[in-house]
């Protein structure tokens, strides 16, 4: 390795006087993906419904949705928008922001979509 | 700034006894590693891996924490991206974990057999116990750990604040993270899980929502926008805004204030090397040296001409001379005599002398009055070239006949090409004249003749674009589909449709009685119709575009307002840089306005990127619905000690905002007292520390024969209390 890079110390040594078991022991090469269960997948194996529903877990102390009306802005200003282009289902604010709205590509369209969660993916 | 790594590996590891707990605050963005007891963690980085290809040696190594730029030229980055140990706020990944872990422990300076000490690490809210289990598990079987304690850094940090007097027992902590805010109750100083809510929005996601708006509004210079650029951007610009819909008014109005508050951000330009025209000397020096390039080539010409006029002269010198001597010579000797000059016959000879003669006056620069020459006595000329033709066939021998032939056809072609030639003359004449009587015209009255073109200019522009519309598909004006694809359900063009219906009656036709097909001449031309490519029209078209160009020139030439019609397409407006205006340093330039308070807004206002959850200040009120009591003084109470904290409470106005927003939902009257923590970044550290460093800790903690012996569902409801700080 290089005199700069070992100098700088970055890289974490393969080999630790401190561990028991060797990381290259405990994952050797070449079968290291998807060992991990993903978060939704270990909620899932936590079976919360079989627990008293007064007991606090990882999923029922997540928040409810909003009591207050849903604020509605400009997808692409920001400002306030009362008006809903029918076409690209994309939120706008005036004339002028019409025009925009217009002239996006569908990838745009799509994408401005997607901040907000509301694109629509066909499978 | 609250954001710094430490990764100075540090010396002093061996002169703590295996009694000192190290403390971790393992978030989601940053890890922070100690000693209890201590004011500060010692090492401190990001909590995420790389695991580039070393270009040298191509191994793969491990890199925990950014990456310095300066040594990214020694390693090969492009198969591995950063990876972090979580997914949301929970750790998922043990792999990961375990490098950052080795590589904490390393700066820490561990370089024993086994970590001899207990550790706190922290943890989410109601962490799942799958990966609790396998956080010891890790921690007990990898690196020898003693005993074990987990905690969560919101409650921590409630703690130590709470030990400084800036908060009280009873409270509410909002913690908005890396990914998730949470909001737990205090109640006599324990945190209350049944009271605490979640939302899944946080620092992540203010940076992301800005680093998607930017390259949105500019996708020319998308590029720039990396995570860590978004990232900074964030912490130097954002502000939550006291009252959005007043805030975002001001910059709808264009208000100065606005302008003010608007920020840029100018990405290196370099301009255009500007043209300076070139001055008279060098104009002057230029045309010079053209003119003596110039003169060069003539000269070579020249030269050429001249050798090439000698060496035909000599030819011809030497061919006269021969058929001199040819003259004299015997009719049968002719053979013989000719056999040494490499002619086969007298004929032959003498058209190649005639060759020589026509390159000579060729190359001599002489007029070719050949065209004349057989216009006037064409009838002489060939009696003379062509002798057999008018001779009967009967008084000629086999091989006569041949050369009759032979003549008949050359006769044949050189008429054939003095008729095209003839052909063409007449039609360059007609051109002429049509262009002159145009140009009359023109000159007659100019303005009628110029409205004339354009008129005709439209009409035949017409006719091309519905010829194509039609050959396309019919919908290419409709805007809508750009690509032009002719997707499954798109509609056919008529003559499409019409091939299909064609098509289809044929199949169908079969078998209905007797089969006429072919008896009639038209019935062939069905299959003319039904060929894919039965383009009739298609030289009318080109017909069509070549008079439009034709048009389009001549109106170039005549009409200085004449402006080509280009394609739809390219006249679609867009936040991208055209690409024919030069690109001026204000294309450079990002103006980063409403996104800086419009990012932080989703803490508020998480249904803004489609999360649809409370914000951040009804999370306070949700807190306290949960929360199972009976007394209105305890709402009071908690709400008059809110504590901010997590590294998102720094963004400024929070507290402001806050307050008002809480206000709103709380009943008019009540106490409503928000306040920061002292460090809302380290102080889950420090509180973690302190109370690692209490001597009730290790009947917090658990060992490695209770993990074992006491099974899942103890660690399930294990919970450490804080109430030893």
């Amino acid at each position: 390795m290089e005199g700069e890079l070992v100098e700088a110390d970055i890289v974490v040594a393969a080999r630790l006087s401190f561990k028991k078991i060797q990381s290259y022991e405990k994952y050797p090469k070449g079968q290291t993906r998807g060992r991990w269960k993903h978060l939704k997948q270990i909620l899932q194996a936590e079976n919360f419904p079989d627990y008293p529903p007064d007991l606090p877990n990882y999923s029922n102390i997540e928040s409810p949705p909003s009591t207050q009306p849903c604020k509605r802005i400009c997808d692409i200003t920001g400002y306030e928008a009362p008006y809903v282009d029918p076409r690209t289902n994309l939120r706008y604010a005036n004339t002028h922001v019409f025009k925009t709205v217009r002239s996006l590509s569908a990838d745009q369209v799509h994408q401005y979509l997607s901040i907000r969660n509301a694109a629509v993916v066909l499978k | 700034m609250a954001f710094v790594s430490k990764i100075r590996r540090q010396t002093d590891y061996n002169t703590f006894p295996s009694s000192v707990p190290i403390v971790i605050d393992n978030g989601a963005s940053y890890f922070r590693i100690g000693w209890a007891g201590e004011t500060e963690p010692r090492v401190v980085f990001r909590n995420i891996v790389q695991r580039p290809r070393h270009k040298a040696t191509g191994e793969t190594v491990t890199i925990v924490g950014d990456l310095d730029p300066a040594m990214m030229k020694y390693f090969d980055c492009t198969r591995s991206g950063p990876r972090s140990p979580f997914d949301s706020n929970v750790v998922y990944q043990f792999e990961i974990m375990e490098y950052i872990l080795d590589f904490a422990f390393d700066r820490l300076g561990a370089d024993g057999s086994g970590i001899d000490h207990p550790i706190l690490i922290t943890e989410s809210a109601c962490n799942p116990v799958q990966s609790r289990s396998k956080m010891a598990e890790l921690l007990f079987e990898t690196y020898g750990v003693p005993a074990v304690a987990f905690g969560v850094d919101a409650a921590f940090s409630y703690k130590y604040n709470q030990l400084h007097g800036i908060c009280k027992k009873d409270g509410i902590v909002l913690c908005p993270g890396f990914t998730t805010t949470h909001a737990i109750p205090f109640v006599d100083g324990e945190p209350i899980y049944t009271g605490s809510c979640r939302t899944n929005i946080g620092g992540y996601h203010i940076t992301d929502y800005l680093k998607q708006l930017l390259s949105l509004k500019y996708p020319f210079h998308s590029s720039r926008f990396t995570w860590e650029k978004a990232e900074d951007l964030k912490l130097e610009h954002c502000y939550i805004a006291p009252n959005y819909a007043s805030e975002v008014r001001l910059f709808q109005e264009g208000t100065k204030e606005a302008e003010e508050k608007t920020r840029y951000w100018q990405l290196p330009w370099i301009p255009p090397p500007t043209e300076v025209p070139p001055s008279e000397e060098e104009v002057a020096r230029k045309a010079a040296y053209r003119e003596k390039q110039g003169q060069r080539l003539r000269d070579m010409a020249e030269a050429k001409r001249l050798t090439k006029i000698n060496e035909s002269e000599n030819h011809l010198q030497s061919l006269r001379f021969l058929l001199k001597q040819l003259d004299q010579v015997e009719e049968d000797d002719i053979p013989s005599f000719l056999s040494d000059t490499g002619y086969a016959s007298r004929q032959e000879l003498e058209s190649t002398f005639s060759k020589v003669i026509q390159s000579l006056r060729k190359a001599r620069g002489e007029p070719k009055n050949e065209p004349d020459e057989s216009e006037e006595n064409t009838d002489s000329f060939n009696n003379e070239k062509y002798p057999l033709l008018n001779v009967p066939d009967d008084m000629l021998t086999p091989e006569q006949l041949k050369e009759k032939k032979k003549q008949l056809f050359l006769k044949t072609t050189t008429e054939g090409r003095q008729r095209a030639r003839q052909k063409r003359n007449e039609e360059e004449l007609q051109k002429e004249r049509k262009h002159q009587l145009e140009e009359e015209r023109r000159r007659e009255n100019p303005e009628f003749y110029l409205e004339e073109m354009r008129v005709q200019y439209k009409e035949v522009l017409e006719r091309v674009e519905q010829k194509k519309r039609l050959k396309t598909n019919g919908n290419s004006t409709n805007g809508n589909h750009k690509s032009g694809n002719v997707g499954r359900g798109e509609r056919l063009s008529a003559a499409q449709r019409e091939r299909m219906r064609l098509l289809t009656t044929a199949a169908f036709d079969r078998g209905k009685g007797e089969d006429t097909f072919g008896a009639k001449d038209e019935d062939w031309h069905l299959y003319k119709l039904m060929s894919k490519d039965h383009d009739d029209d298609d030289e009318q078209l080109d017909s069509d575009e070549a008079e439009l160009a034709r048009l389009s020139s001549r109106l170039q030439e005549i009409d200085p307002t004449f402006v080509q019609k280009l394609e739809e397409d390219s006249s679609q407006i867009s936040g991208e840089v055209p690409r024919v205006r030069p690109l001026t340093e204000e294309d450079y330039k990002i103006v980063i306005g409403i996104e800086r308070f419009r990012c932080p807004e989703i803490l508020f206002h998480p249904n803004l990127v489609g999360i649809d959850q409370v914000g951040l200040d009804e999370m306070a009120g949700v807190s306290i619905r949960r929360l199972p009591h009976d007394e209105k003084e305890l709402e009071e109470r908690l709400t008059s000690s809110i504590l901010m904290t997590g590294g998102c409470s720094l963004v400024p106005g929070m507290k402001e905002r806050l307050e008002c927003g809480i206000r709103m939902i709380r009943p008019c009257g009540s106490p409503i007292h928000v306040v920061q923590a002292m460090d809302p970044v380290l102080d889950a550290w420090r509180g973690a520390s302190a109370f690692a460093a209490d001597l009730n800790f290790l009947g917090n903690a658990f060992s490695k024969m209770d993990y074992y012996e006491k099974g899942e569902d103890w660690l399930r409801r294990y919970q450490i209390r804080y109430n030893t700080l």
